[in-house]
């Protein structure tokens, strides 16, 4: 902003703008004093309102900066601006001497009106004064009537509490008999303080005839209370009314919480029938129904009764929730119980599922009567427990039939029936007793994860789990027991009740190769259906929250029955070359065998002797491939032609070998032939060690020579590596040249002829 | 790459059923074998193994009467023998004596000390107390049990007493504990009876069928090794002979015999009539255990069987450690090869 510079401040403008700016902002020539020297060296245009203002400096500053156009334009400007700082100038003085002038109007007329006051104010204490003397005498007189009645009114008072303590018995009598126990309770508690301290002296009788009164109110109340028809809220207020009187009411909950128990008791029974009640349902549909109907039509009006019961003590007594939720839990524990005991008994999903419902509408009842009692938990995990259970009983009833499928088999064995083929049978029975019983018992808990009800859908993880556990030990067990069947286990001392029928360590052979087979049955057939069957249905797949891993590891089972088979069929082939080996023996240990002298009549004993021996030998043979061979066919023809390949792979390896070296002990498949092949070149090892340990005369020669010759011919039917048996009777002639002291062999047509008629008579 | 081709052999000239070590030879690692010939003069051949283990040198060559059924080394003078013959009906024992005549190779006759003669039916086997110089000897045949005093210097053999084992038992061998001079576990039809000799009776019995073979373990008392005809090889302790302490599968056809290694516990050696010998290794069972392992075995044993001989032509009938150089054995196959083998490249480190 600019300031006209045509015209010189003169000394009065300098004066007057002093004054404005101490006026109207006091705080301005002290601030601005400071950085006078500042603005003297550095001034610009903009000084102009500064306090230090140079107008000279301005002046010249002005001149030497602008031009004369510039230099007239700011002329105009100022000349305008002073201009209106004078009519500024102006109306501020007018302003303020109005202001002035009324001030003083003001001060003029104050003090008037001041004038007077005092005399007002001294007729106004005197006044007061007055007032006061007067009250201060009507109080006076007033003062002794007023204690006079005040007295009179406590008098009053107490008359009226002591005619009410006389009153209160017949006051508690009418509110007897009108029923109003609140009322009398309230009499006889105000009372009570009174009694307390003057009872034994003057309101004696008074006293007495209330307690009477009091006495009949706790009676009637306790009655009240006991019973069941009175409503819920009537009671409860009995029972508070009670325990104001001072009653035990403890004692009183006692009591009524023993007759709960009670009726629960006694519930428990009514429970136990319907469990038989639905029990009878799978035998008899028909009759069964209407019985059943109305007990579970009984439980459950109890189960309501019982529910209602539970609701009212919880609203009576206060503070006995831990106590009802123990009583609500022993109703489900005994259900439980019940249901565990079912369980015991075999009883089918069905049966379980219903009782299981029956529980849990039971339950959902209580819950709402008793929501703090988390009752569904509870449920929940008996409810476990009891599924697990069922699962367990299910397959041990399972081994059971096993079991007993077996002991069937030993039963039948040891009465000596004259089946065609008991060992047959005996295969059949016990395969179907694994395959179905298990597909059974699978069907069974199928139901259980079908099931709907809520309860057994949170159960359902825990059942697959369960399932699949529960087959593993199953098959774990079987092992066991097979081991224990055949005797080739000593430990299982706790299972020793599952083969009660079994004598000792005399296992049938037949049985054994039976295991064998249910072994390789159980491996490829039984494991395999069982595994799919549980992968549809009891995979954990739904199931969140279980990284335990499936419990169902079939390739394990697999694995444990492979090695069981093979276990079995080395048994079975050692059973039964034992027993020729044992005939074998025999035969060579009569003593006369070998004897220099007997040459003549006694060769012609030995000759039948031995034929009969080797028929014997081939008989024992021959009956085993009769029986076995009806077991086995089965399962040759269920099996898979990649076995079939295995054992064709297994030819070619020994024929590959003869070459070289007759391999004798190679392994042996799970087939007739290469049972009766292994068995046979076992026993005719056996045969080459023993006579390895005789010494021979000629005859005994002979007759070995003649039996190799007639076993030549009757083994070729029987035995699949013809090769190997060939070759084993070789070296038995062999050995037996080797122990004669006089081999002199018979001539063939000799030898021709005795086996032919040998073996036509056989025949025969 | 099996059996043979590591161990050392060597060919009698006829069949042969029996080898023994030269316990008392302790300069070097002998054994002593006898052949089996119906027709042929039999021969008793001490061997020697090499110093360097490579090779099977033939002491001696000596002829015997008859076949040889059994053949013991004396534990205590390596010039004694005893050997169980027959020849058709006829059957004998007798004690040999080696005559000095070192480094000649020309069959010279062996001096007869004393002739077990008492027996009247089979002799099976003639038993030395295995663990040092005792002077007694049993010798079984299938009926009795014979208790001999001998005297070696004297050349007596006197019967000392003697006992029945009963009429249906057939004995059929036995063998002497090397940790009480007193008892002995002889094998029978039905069971292994265990006798003390003292008062000549059957103290306790296992029983178990088909008992082939019988050894005590040298390392630890009270255990025996039974080896059967079709079960394989079973390992009791005699304090509960009811079950058996562990099981070995055994052989594919009769296990025939079976050897407890004399210096390292749990190594058993078994032979068998399927032309093998297995080297099995039981792990050690104390003796609070047994019963577990017994009830978990089948899930958690590590597999016994260390290794399988099996260049074998014929069946093996006998064994014999070497007492001197106990990681060798000897094995006798019928067709009267011997091989002496190493166990060492088989024993598991430690």
């Amino acid at each position: 902003m600019g300031v006209e510079d045509g015209e010189p401040l003169d000394e009065k403008a300098k004066r007057m703008r002093d004054l404005l700016s101490s006026f109207y902002s006091p705080d301005l020539p002290s601030a601005s004093l400071r950085p006078n020297a500042s603005f003297s060296r550095f001034a610009t245009l903009d000084t102009i309102n500064a306090t230090s203002f140079d107008a000279d400096h301005y002046m010249n500053l002005l001149v030497q900066k602008a031009n004369l156009e510039e230099l007239l334009k700011k002329h105009v400007e100022m000349a305008s601006e002073i201009k209106n700082l004078d009519t500024d100038l102006q109306t501020l003085v007018y302003e303020n001497y109005n202001k002035f002038i009324s001030a003083t109007d003001a001060i003029k007329r104050m003090k008037n009106n001041i004038n007077g006051m005092e005399a007002k104010m001294e007729q106004l204490t005197e006044k007061m004064m007055s007032v006061q003397s007067r009250s201060d005498g009507v109080n006076t007189s007033l003062l002794a009537k007023r204690e006079h009645v005040e007295k009179l009114h406590c008098t009053r008072n107490l008359l009226r509490k002591v005619q009410f303590i006389y009153d209160l018995p017949t006051r508690l009598e009418k509110c007897i008999k009108s029923e109003a126990y609140a009322d009398a309770v309230k009499f006889y508690t105000g009372a009570m303080p009174i009694f307390k301290a003057y009872g034994n002296s003057s309101f004696q009788d008074c006293k007495r005839a209330s307690e009477e009164a009091v006495g009949i109110i706790v009676k009637n109340l306790q009655g009240k209370v006991f019973s069941d028809s009175e409503s819920i809220k009537a009671r409860a207020e009995a029972v508070m009314l009670l325990n104001q009187l001072n009653f035990p009411v403890e004692t009183l909950k006692l009591k009524l919480f023993e007759k709960l128990e009670q009726f629960l008791l006694d519930l428990h029974l009514e429970y136990k029938d319907l469990k038989d009640a639905s029990a009878d349902v799978n035998e008899l549909p028909n009759q069964g129904n209407v019985n059943v109907s109305a007990s579970a039509a009984a439980h459950e009006a109890s189960i309501h009764e019982f529910a209602e019961a539970l609701r009212a003590y919880r609203v009576i007594f206060l503070h006995s929730e831990p106590q009802l939720f123990k009583l609500a839990q022993d109703l489900v524990m005994k259900e439980f119980e019940a249901a565990h005991q079912q369980i015991k008994k075999q009883l089918c999903s069905a049966d379980l599922l219903a009782i299981l419902r029956v529980i849990w509408t039971d339950v959902l009842l209580l819950d709402k009567v008793l929501p703090g009692a988390a009752l569904p938990d509870f449920t929940m995990q008996a409810a476990l427990i009891a599924v697990k259970d069922y699962i367990t009983c299910a397959l041990s009833h399972l081994l059971l039939d096993i079991s007993d499928a077996f002991s069937k088999i030993l039963g039948m064995q040891k009465e000596g029936t004259e089946e065609v083929h008991p060992l047959q049978t005996a295969f059949e029975a016990s395969k179907k007793a694994v395959i179905q019983g298990s597909m059974d018992v699978l069907l069974d808990f199928h139901h259980l994860l079908n099931e709907n009800s809520e309860l057994l859908l949170k159960l359902r993880g825990f059942t697959m789990d369960w399932v699949q556990e529960g087959f593993q030990n199953f098959f774990r067990k079987v092992h066991n027991y097979f081991l224990l069947l055949c005797g080739k286990s000593n430990s299982a001392s706790q299972d020793r009740n599952l083969i009660e029928g079994v004598p000792g360590d005399k296992v049938p052979a037949g049985l054994v190769l039976v295991v064998a087979q249910l072994c390789h049955f159980i491996e490829n057939s039984a494991i395999p259906r069982i595994t799919e069957e549980i992968a549809s249905s009891f995979s954990g797949g739904g199931v969140r929250g279980f990284e335990y891993g499936p419990a169902f590891v079939p390739a394990e089972i697999c694995c444990t029955f492979r090695a069981d088979g093979e276990m079995f069929l080395h048994l079975y082939i050692k059973m039964r070359t034992q027993r020729i080996a044992v005939i074998l023996k025999k035969r060579f240990t009569t003593p006369n065998w070998v004897k220099f002298e007997a040459i003549g009549a006694e060769a012609k004993q030995i000759l039948p002797q031995g034929l009969h021996h080797k028929h014997h030998r081939t008989d024992s043979n021959g009956s085993t491939t009769s029986s076995r061979g009806s077991t086995l066919r089965d399962s040759r023809m269920s099996r898979s032609n990649t076995q079939k390949a295995r054992s064709q792979l297994l030819e070619a390896h020994l024929a590959k070998l003869f070459k070289q070296k007759m391999e004798i002990f190679t392994k042996t498949e799970n087939t007739q032939e290469s049972v009766i092949t292994t068995i046979l070149k076992l026993s005719l090892k056996s045969l080459q060690e023993l006579v390895r340990f005789q010494t021979f005369n000629r005859s005994g020669f002979q007759q070995i020579q003649l039996d190799i010759q007639f076993l030549k011919s009757t083994l070729k039917d029987i035995a699949e590596d013809e090769a190997a048996v060939d070759f084993l009777l070789d070296e038995v002639i062999e050995a037996t040249t080797e122990r004669c002291l006089d081999p002199v062999p018979l001539e063939p047509p000799i030898l021709d002829r005795l086996v032919n008629a040998k073996l036509t008579k056989t025949s025969q | 790459m099996q059996g043979g081709s590591t161990g050392v052999g060597y060919g009698l000239k006829y069949q042969a059923r029996c080898i023994s070590d030269v316990k008392a030879d302790t300069d070097h690692t002998s054994f002593l074998t006898g052949t089996l010939s119906l027709k042929e003069e039999n021969e008793v051949h001490l061997i020697r193994l090499s110093s360097g283990g490579t090779e099977l040198i033939c002491e001696g060559l000596f002829s015997h009467p008859n076949e040889i059924w059994d053949l013991a080394s004396c534990p205590f003078d390596q010039r004694i023998f005893s050997t169980v013959f027959s020849s058709g009906e006829s059957y004998g024992a007798a004690i040999w004596q080696i005559p000095e005549l070192y480094g000649q190779l020309n069959s010279p006759q062996l001096e007869r000390i004393a002739s077990l003669d008492a027996h009247s039916s089979k002799i099976k086997c003639v038993l030395w107390w295995p663990t040092g110089r005792h002077d007694k000897l049993v010798s079984i045949d299938e009926q009795n049990l014979f208790l001999w005093s001998i005297d070696t210097s004297k050349k007596t053999a006197q019967v000392q007493s003697q006992q029945s084992a009963g009429m249906l038992h057939y004995l059929s061998g036995g063998a002497w504990d090397a940790h009480d001079v007193n008892a002995v576990a002889l094998t029978c039809e039905s069971s292994v009876q265990l006798w003390d000799l003292r008062t000549m009776k059957t103290t306790n019995s296992i029983q178990h069928a088909h008992v082939r073979n019988v050894d005590y373990d040298t390392k630890k008392k009270y255990m025996l090794v039974t080896a059967e005809d079709e079960s394989g090889i079973h390992i009791w302790d005699l304090r509960k002979p009811k079950f058996p302490v562990s099981e070995l599968p055994g052989h594919s056809h009769w296990t025939w015999t079976v050897k407890c290694n004399p210096e390292y516990e749990g190594l058993i050696l078994s032979a068998g009539t399927d032309s093998a010998v297995n080297l099995w290794l039981v792990p050690p069972t104390s003796d609070d255990s047994a019963l577990d392992s017994l009830v978990e075995s089948p899930t958690r044993r590590v597999e016994p069987l260390l290794h399988s001989y099996t260049d074998y032509e014929d069946s093996v009938y006998d064994l014999a450690w070497s007492s001197r150089e106990p990681w060798i054995f000897a094995s006798l196959s019928y067709d009267g090869r011997v091989v002496v083998e190493s166990i060492k490249p088989h024993l598991p480190k430690k």
